[in-house]
């Protein structure tokens, strides 16, 4: 059952699920809520504490659902309201969260509203989407999908004007100036949060509003309206939560924290291309770095960091020659860059190296934020670069070596998209049945992790600091606070990373703790006590430890 | 006896057995020439004496600071620290320990309250790994006390040079905190400690350590140091700049850098003048003629104070980016000609010499020579990282008006400094890491091709 905790979203786990992409529960080939229903009992026993749900409204799917027709309805191939609803009632029996994707920015052109609004310019929704009579306003605001759109205006023949989009030309923008649409919008987060979801992934939200002589990102109106969406939200449903996903770097994106009375979470981007470089080069500096950079958050507040999402591999955050190093190192194919990023899983990305795959989610899982993994990677899913746009980190998710990878009974035909079937990262070598039976899989090492995790709530909630260390491939750090369920006793994790693939010698500087004695977490086998001397251990290659940092008892 | 008759007698086998005494045998005898007793000790608490002798034929002083406690805590204060140890006393019947008071926590602060007092509340010690003519300790994890144990009269030039950049806005340097000057003589230096960094050296080892496993070429390969190696090379062009202002500089006389390099090669070159370390007599006169080359050379840039012995290891990567240190020029170099200024150029042939050295010592340690294929790369890291840092360097703004205007003349002075350098390695090598030896040698060979 879900307990009154207002703070939940600050420990919990989130996992990123496509309803479209998960368990298909009717046969037809696509998954649905009925079947995300019938999968709950793993995502439980996976200690997953928080599901995230891409966009599940009416679509024409042009753009894998964020591109919403209906705000109030459930695209039919995925169920119907009573299915939502149904689906978060069993979740929440099992103690699992939901929140799902809301886009706020823009709508399908599909859309009623866009539909009456082009209609000519004196209907009642004339003013709900912005309108120009040229495209040559505002031209500082950068195109984001580069690859793909030549302008942020498009011509619409039939209102004879030009409108505003952001993203796809086929998605216009909400004109969030006109107070009946910015109603509109909070009308539309009561009634999910009323049917019981437990908030919303606000897609996009730098660039809600427009101004002259500005790039459009990140406007004062921006979050003056963000911060009336919080207060909707805690006057009316208490313990909800917004999650920002907003594609800046973190001294931008800590403005949508607000004073602790905006969004809840946000998105730390730039850590996770770092993560990769830091690997890829062995040394922790590129980590490191944009940690420093990372400003404080209000109390209340807490980062969503994460490996890989169902997105690119964002590389707008990272500079020119640091974007194609990425390229060159983790997108030999050309096929695998897209926009500004990398259409990739992580398990190929790492080369299918599982040693490498347990260090990332080990920093994933220790450092400051709510991990939010990605659907498959627990099994270490690979993907299908032929597929095309963002799909091929999109296919059906591996349940068993059987027909359709037990995602779906319909024919293979008919399947949304096919699963992966190549020798190594196909489903008869790789899926959720085989790991459960295997105690040693990734799955199970995932399963434990998350255990210890849940033992050291310092793990996500405590203070974070870098220790020293002169060896440039080791990453060490202390997560640090008070243990509300260990009698206000401080708990003291220790978290010693090799980014190196070769064994690597550390000496850390611990000695403000000497006397105490390491506790390795995975095996809770006692270490030699910490000395006035730097504590010394070796690391195997892609190595690393989680010690708690205990008191040795008194001597009876 | 008095203590300092005693102290006398057991320094000079104490003096043979540290890394900053450059003699290899002990010096005949040992005269001090200053002392001041810092603490008084000790009964409860230990006793500093601090000295500064003087050894025959050596123009430098070195500085001893002599912690002193009962001889019963020797266990205590000397165990696994055999090296630190000048031996016992007899003070009033009373037997005492004499040690480098550099290892006794308790008593580094008494030195650090002469440099800089009062600038940190956390007094707690940690000593820095082992380094070559100075011992650095830091202090409350927040300062570096550094005292210099090859004492020249006048400025020591890594006191100078640190001071004078904390003038100028190049801001790549350890900022200074204060200093321990006394009888004209520059003792010790406090500076802000850089924290969670490693050095150059070890980055570059970790980048070629992959390379060497990969066995790819260094562009393609995760651990690629260029974007490192360019960034290197603004930092240097930026610090020759600061240092241009600081200090001032002149229209460069090529000559007079004919005659060090030409003193370099004597120093080195055996009695009969035939050898030079396993380098062949014509390879020596082939050096010789190729610094003539420098000889009637015009517009050959400024002539500016410079770091003097800048390499991979001078150089820090902390978490706030990269960082330049040790500014005491060449250990083998007598200190006034360390202070005289160069051109810039001499400083980047010690970079492109480091990236060189960094290669060869990480094929070295992996003890595969005669690996055709790993030598191939060792050479397109080196002149991948080289070209990199060149590169940068020379794109800085505002540089070319230090350098050559003219090509041709640039590359023969930054390659007369090359080869000078390797020379100097030599010298360096033989008398400290014979086993490295093949690197300077390959070098100069490979320079003179």
């Amino acid at each position: 059952m879900i307990h009154d905790d207002p703070g939940w979203y600050q420990r919990a786990v989130f996992y990123e699920v496509l309803v479209r992409g998960f368990y298909d529960g009717d046969g037809d080939g696509t998954g649905d809520l009925r079947g995300l229903t019938e999968k709950l009992d793993y995502l439980e026993w996976l200690g997953i504490d928080c599901l995230w749900l891409l966009p599940f409204y009416q679509s024409p799917l042009r753009d894998g659902g964020y591109d919403i027709s209906d705000f109030f309805s459930v695209l039919p191939a995925y169920g119907d309201i009573d299915a939502a609803a149904g689906f978060i009632d069993e979740a929440h029996r099992r103690g699992i969260r939901v929140v799902a994707d809301m886009v706020m920015n823009h709508t399908s052109d599909a859309h009623p509203w866009f539909q009456e609004s082009r209609q000519n310019r004196d209907n009642p929704k004339a003013d709900w989407y912005v309108w120009n009579d040229d495209d040559q306003r505002w031209l500082d605001a950068r195109i984001i999908f580069v690859d793909s759109e030549p302008s942020n205006w498009t011509f619409d023949q039939q209102r004879g004007q030009y409108y505003w989009h952001r993203f796809f030309h086929h998605q216009p923008d909400l004109n969030y100036d006109n107070p009946e649409v910015a109603e509109a919008m909070l009308d539309v987060v009561r009634f999910w949060l009323h049917l019981g979801l437990d908030g919303f992934r606000l897609d996009a939200v730098p660039y809600m509003f427009e101004r002259d002589g500005t790039n459009g990102e990140n406007l004062p109106e921006t979050h003056e309206y963000l911060r009336k969406v919080r207060k909707t939200v805690d006057d009316e449903f208490p313990g909800k939560v917004l999650l920002a996903e907003a594609n800046q770097w973190p001294a931008d994106v800590v403005d949508y924290f607000g004073d602790g009375d905006e969004c809840h979470m946000c998105f730390h981007f730039p850590l996770m291309p770092r993560m990769f470089m830091g690997v890829r080069r062995e040394q922790r500096f590129p980590i490191i770095d944009i940690l420093a950079q990372t400003p404080a958050i209000p109390d209340g507040c807490q980062w969503g960091i994460f490996l890989r999402n169902h997105d690119e591999l964002t590389l707008e955050m990272v500079s020119d020659d640091e974007r194609d190093y990425m390229y060159t190192e983790y997108a030999k194919d050309p096929l695998m860059r897209r926009n500004v990023g990398i259409s990739r899983r992580l398990f190929p990305l790492i080369e299918n190296d599982r040693k490498v795959a347990e260090l990332f989610h080990a920093m994933l899982f220790s450092m400051p934020g709510s991990p939010v993994m990605y659907y498959g990677d627990e099994i270490g899913m690979g993907d299908n670069i032929y597929l095309g746009d963002r799909d091929g980190v999109r296919t059906p998710m591996q349940w068993t070596p059987d027909r359709n990878a037990g995602f779906s009974r319909a024919d293979f035909a008919r399947l949304y998209l096919p699963p992966l079937m190549d020798p190594v990262y196909g489903y008869q070598a790789t899926n959720v049945e085989a790991e459960l039976r295997d105690s040693s899989s990734f799955l199970h090492w995932i399963k434990r992790m998350l255990e210890v995790r849940k033992q050291h709530p310092v793990l996500a909630i405590g203070t974070f600091e870098v220790l020293e260390v002169e060896n440039p491939s080791v990453l060490a750090y202390l997560r640090r606070g008070l243990d509300a369920d260990a009698d206000g006793h401080e708990d003291i994790v220790l978290c010693v990373h090799n980014l190196s693939r070769f064994a690597q010698p550390a000496e850390i500087h611990l000695s403000a703790l000497a006397g105490k004695q390491p506790i390795e977490l995975s095996g809770r086998v006692p270490f030699p006590l910490v000395g006035e001397l730097p504590y010394f251990i070796t690391l195997p290659g892609h190595g690393f430890y989680w010690f708690a940092l205990v008191d040795v008892p008194e001597p009876v | 006896m008095t203590i300092d008759d005693e102290l006398t007698v057991l320094l000079p086998d104490f003096l043979a057995r540290q890394r900053w005494y450059v003699g290899a045998e002990p010096p005949e005898s040992v005269e001090i020439i200053d002392e001041v007793r810092l603490a008084e000790g000790p009964d409860d608490q230990p006793g500093l004496l601090w000295l500064l002798v003087r050894v025959p034929g050596d123009d430098a002083a070195y500085q001893v600071p002599v912690g002193l406690r009962p001889l019963d805590q020797m266990e205590k204060w000397l165990q696994g620290k055999g090296r630190s140890l000048i031996g016992d006393l007899d003070d009033d019947d009373r037997p005492l320990l004499a040690y480098d008071a550099m290892i006794d926590p308790e008593l580094v602060p008494l030195l650090l309250e002469q440099a800089a007092p009062g600038v940190v509340e956390d007094t707690t010690t940690r000593a820095l790994a082992v380094e070559q003519s100075n011992t650095s300790v830091i202090i409350g994890e927040e300062v570096v006390l550094k005292v210099f144990r090859r004492v020249h009269d006048g400025p020591n030039p890594d006191a100078e040079v640190v001071e004078a950049l904390a003038s100028t806005s190049f801001a790549s340097t350890p900022r200074p905190v204060g200093t321990w000057r006394r009888s004209g003589r520059d003792l010790a230096v406090v500076r802000t400690f850089l924290k969670g960094s490693a050095d150059g050296w070890q980055l570059a080892m970790t980048s070629l350590r992959d390379l060497y496993d990969r066995r790819l070429p260094p562009a393609e390969c995760g651990g690629d140091f260029a974007p490192s190696s360019g960034r290197l090379g603004s930092l240097v062009a930026q610090l020759h700049l600061a240092l241009a202002a600081a200090f001032g500089s002149h229209e460069a006389d090529p000559a007079r850098w004919l005659e060090a390099l030409e003193a370099g090669l004597d120093d080195l070159a055996s009695g009969d003048g035939e050898g030079l370390d396993g380098l062949d007599g014509p390879l020596v006169a082939r050096a010789r003629q190729r610094y003539q080359s420098l000889r009637g050379l015009t517009g050959a840039g400024m002539s500016i104070r410079i770091h003097g012995d800048l390499h991979l290891g001078q150089l820090l990567r902390s978490d706030d980016g990269w960082f330049v240190l040790d500014f005491e020029g060449e250990p083998r170099v007598p200190s006034a000609q360390r202070r005289q200024p160069s051109s810039p150029l001499r400083d980047v042939a010690g970079m492109l010499r480091s990236f060189h050295y960094a290669a060869a010592a990480a094929l070295l340690e992996r003890n595969e020579k005669g690996d055709a294929e790993l030598e191939v790369l060792a050479q397109a890291w080196e002149d991948r990282n080289g070209s990199a840092f060149l590169a940068a360097y020379l794109n800085e703004p505002g540089i070319d008006d230090l350098l050559p205007n003219d090509d041709g003349v640039l590359y023969t002075i930054l390659g007369a400094f090359e080869l000078g350098k390797a020379v100097y390695e030599v010298g360096y090598e033989r008398a400290h890491r014979p086993d490295w030896l093949s690197i300077p040698q390959h070098a100069i060979e490979r320079l003179l091709r």
